[in-house]
């Protein structure tokens, strides 16, 4: 299993939590193109200061570092003692400190949820989950018969299910989003997602990624208008054609970079020119290595535009929302994330080391026999190692939740400004509570999403 | 606080002041809050509510503010109180105000529950999921079973890459030799056998009554002796329905220790080396029951069981000296060498192949190809 795969998990939990921003937006200062929110009396306010600050960022995350790393330090360390048990009351723990910590032109947003919700959402999709895990391992037999591991094919099915559970999740966390006494909510069918998701992302891998801003666009606006806050309706106006315009010398680069040097030598070879000198041919695999320095820069960098796009295009009736956030405003949480990963990986492997040796001297074992594989399949060495891999797995989670969840919010939220809030100044409430069930799904499938 | 005009003229000292939202629209509402019996909230000299303390509970809110609902209000409805003074005041007559908030005791709750989960999820790994797949096996029908043995039989052929060895002669010699260990163990003639060519030295039992030898096993073998005790081992898999067994027992532990570990996101290795050490001494066991099948299948024909022994020591060597192989699928090559040796007596019966046929089985994938 790769380290990739072992992260993958996390490293998504963090995108659902933090993308969940949404709940949270805020008012911005005072804004020239909106009419102004009419004076409120803050009544706490200081005899002396000004009612209104000019100055005032309209959304605001006020939650303390410190404080964030004492809960999901202390959460990884009871998901340890648990054996996982205790990750729905950690995730509700941490939406509750990151949605009371974000206001919105001055209140604080609320989150309702609870582990037990999360619990019991998990206990029923599993239920539901086992009769199709057995349906799937005989339809799997039946097609097999017919060809021989044809049912890879079925994954298929999984993944459809998987956007499904996406959405269903994103009720969840949405009808437990209160703010100013009213509460998010959304309608809409999971499978009409789910078709929507699963066609476009066919589209998408045909056209090799080009059209994944039609994709999100599409999707965002079949999202967004069954979002409601109380009786305003949401919606989503982004183009997919203004991502595109934004981000398309992105992927350009990514091609270029990835199959530049090969295919050149096919070039020179079709144009009947000598072939690159071997050196030149030797040095390839040093490119991709340099490559992948850029990575996270790319990655960084089309997030934000993806980000600063998404906000922009978002309303709730008449309130809007736009971004300031900056190209590389990312891009520093993704070298740290990558920072802490290899220093882990370091410290994991110097434990092993020290383990392993110490486990050769205790059991007199000669240290050639310790290179040629001695202490395979000793208990000792397989506890030692078990043990080391789960604190590094701990700590990663917890690197990845600082970074990629509370610090990458906090960015977020200070770049949104908000236009016309004075629109959501008397929502009348609606909805009702979902299930957690499409949580559960999401859970036991392992996807995460939005 | 003094900014309000309207709020400045409505009581001569002014009463304390809270933020108020009704649960039915986002209206902010600027309250002035009297502790009396009940804890009133006044707007504009109107009562909107009266909150009996008892009933009051604490909501989620960022640092420096109180954040209040009621459990007779509706369930939206909020008091938001910044000021310290009156904050504690209102503390201090709510007796019940934490009750709905997670706490240590409820923390403690979990762990306890976890653990409790954990260890029941345990015990079923190690006794319950055994005995399901004894019990479960014998009810599986045999066509269900011959179908999954297609499936394997076809996954085989791809993974292996390889095809039947068909030589006449070889093929002749093969089926006598499977045909006298078939009745010797008292199996039907439903079993079907062939050779594999690639040059891995295995062989194995697939669900549905089907035997598979490969080739680079034949080439390391000696005797036919050593090739019937592997070929009594493999019928002996058969005869127990291991394959099911094993389907049954792997996928239920599978299933129970993901459960377990769920995502404390990324244990997936943990899973599976959890699984490993928990399905391989299952295995162990399923193995030595097929070596006793094999043993005294051989010993029926008069045969003895030692050259199996001989057979898997020459293909793995000597085993042990690792540690504790519990992560190992079999038993100790030595162990199992031993065993053998010592169950075998003297040779009464005739050999299962002559000479000119054992050479035709060692030939059947084309002699020298491996």
């Amino acid at each position: 299993m790769s380290l990739a795969q072992a992260l993958l998990p996390s490293f998504a939990l963090g995108l659902i939590a933090v993308n969940e921003w949404w709940v949270s937006v805020g008012s911005p200062p005072p804004i020239p193109d909106g009419p102004q929110p009419p004076a409120v009396e803050k009544w706490w306010a200081p005899i002396d200061a000004p009612l209104e600050s000019p100055t005032a960022p309209g959304l605001m995350f006020s939650g303390q570092r410190r404080d964030f790393l004492g809960l999901v330090a202390r959460g990884a360390a009871l998901e340890l003692i648990t054996v996982g048990f205790y990750r729905f009351w950690l995730a509700t723990d941490i939406r509750r400190h990151l949605w009371t910590n974000t206001q919105v032109d001055g209140d604080a947003a609320e989150y309702t949820g609870r582990g037990k919700e999360l619990l019991v959402g998990f206990l029923f999709a599993l239920a539901i989950m086992v009769p199709i895990y057995v349906g799937y391992f005989l339809i799997g037999i039946e097609v097999e018969r017919l060809k021989a591991l044809a049912s890879i094919t079925l994954f298929v099915f999984f993944y459809v299910f998987g956007q499904f559970a996406i959405y269903r999740a994103r009720r969840y966390r949405l009808t437990r989003t209160v703010w100013r006494g009213v509460r998010f909510w959304m309608d809409g069918s999971g499978w009409a997602y789910a078709a929507r998701s699963s066609l476009w992302t066919v589209l998408t891998i045909l056209t090799l990624g080009l059209t994944l801003p039609w994709r999100a666009a599409a999707l965002e606006r079949y999202k967004m208008r069954h979002c409601h806050y109380g009786e305003l309706q949401g919606g989503f106006d982004g183009r997919g054609w203004e991502f595109f315009k934004r981000g398309w010398w992105l992927w350009l680069l990514v091609g270029c970079l990835l199959f530049g040097p090969p295919s050149f030598n096919d070039i020179l070879r079709l144009a009947d020119r000598p072939p690159l000198p071997k050196s030149v041919i030797d040095a390839i695999p040093f490119y991709y290595i340099v490559v992948s320095l850029a990575v996270p820069f790319i990655y960084a960098v089309f997030k934000s535009i993806e980000w600063r796009w998404w906000i922009a295009g978002l309303h709730f009736g008449q309130v809007r929302f736009t971004s300031t956030l900056q190209y590389g405003a990312l891009a520093g949480l993704y070298w740290k994330v990558i920072g802490w990963l290899l220093l882990s990986g370091m410290m994991f492997a110097a434990y092993l080391f020290v383990g392993a040796w110490s486990i050769a001297t205790i059991g007199k074992l000669s240290m050639a026999s310790l290179v040629s594989g001695g202490l395979r399949g000793n208990v000792a060495m397989i506890l030692v190692a078990a043990t080391g891999y789960l604190m590094f797995i701990l700590a990663m989670n917890v690197v990845l939740r600082i970074y990629l969840m509370r610090d990458l919010w906090a960015r977020i939220a200070a770049s949104t400004r908000i236009h016309n809030i004075a629109a959501a100044d008397n929502v009348a409430s609606r909805g009702d509570l979902a299930s957690a069930l499409g949580e559960g799904f999401a859970d036991s499938l392992d996807v995460v999403g939005f | 606080m003094e900014t309000d005009p309207s709020e400045a003229t409505s009581a001569a000292p002014s009463p304390p002041r809270g933020v108020y939202f009704d649960g039915m629209s986002s209206k902010r509402r600027v309250v002035a809050l009297t502790l009396s019996d009940t804890l009133q909230i006044i707007e504009d000299g109107e009562m909107l509510a009266g909150w009996a303390y008892a009933d009051i509970r604490r909501a989620d809110s960022p640092p420096g503010l109180l954040r209040l609902s009621c459990l007779t209000a509706p369930a939206l409805a909020r008091l938001e109180v910044r000021d310290p003074q009156l904050g504690s005041d209102i503390v201090a007559r709510c007796g019940q105000l934490e009750e709905n908030l997670p706490n240590r005791r409820g923390v403690a709750a979990i762990v306890g529950w976890s653990l409790a989960a954990a260890v029941s999820i345990v015990l079923v790994v190690l006794f319950g999921v055994p005995l399901a797949a004894d019990r479960l096996t014998p009810l599986v029908p045999d066509s269900f079973e011959r179908r999954l043995g297609d499936v394997a039989d076809a996954q085989v052929k791809v993974i292996f890459n390889a095809k039947r060895c068909d030589d006449a002669a070889g093929q002749a010699a093969f089926e006598k030799l499977v045909g006298a260990l078939r009745e010797s163990a008292g199996l039907d003639n439903s079993v079907q056998s062939g050779v594999l060519a690639t040059p891995i030295p295995n062989a194995f039992a697939l669900p549905g009554g089907k035997v598979y030898l490969f080739d680079g096993l034949l080439a390391k073998a000696e005797n036919p002796d050593e090739i019937a005790g592997v070929l009594a081992h493999e019928l002996g898999h058969l005869r127990h329905r291991d394959s099911m067994r094993e389907l049954i027992h792997n996928g239920g532990t599978s299933f129970l220790i993901g459960l377990l570990f769920g995502d404390i996101t990324g244990s997936g290795a943990l899973v599976f080396t959890s699984r490993t050490l928990v399905t391989s001494s299952y295995s162990r066991d399923a193995e030595t029951n097929a070596d006793t099948f094999a043993i005294e299948t051989m010993h029926r024909l008069g045969r003895p069981a030692k050259p199996m022994g001989d057979l898997i020591f020459r293909v793995t060597g000597k085993e042990g000296g690792h540690g504790l192989s519990i992560v190992s699928s079999h038993p100790l090559t030595e162990d199992r060498l031993a065993r053998m040796s010592k169950a075998d007596g003297a040779i009464t019966g005739a050999p299962l192949l002559s000479p000119a046929e054992w050479q035709a089985l060692k030939g059947i994938c084309g002699s020298g190809k491996i």
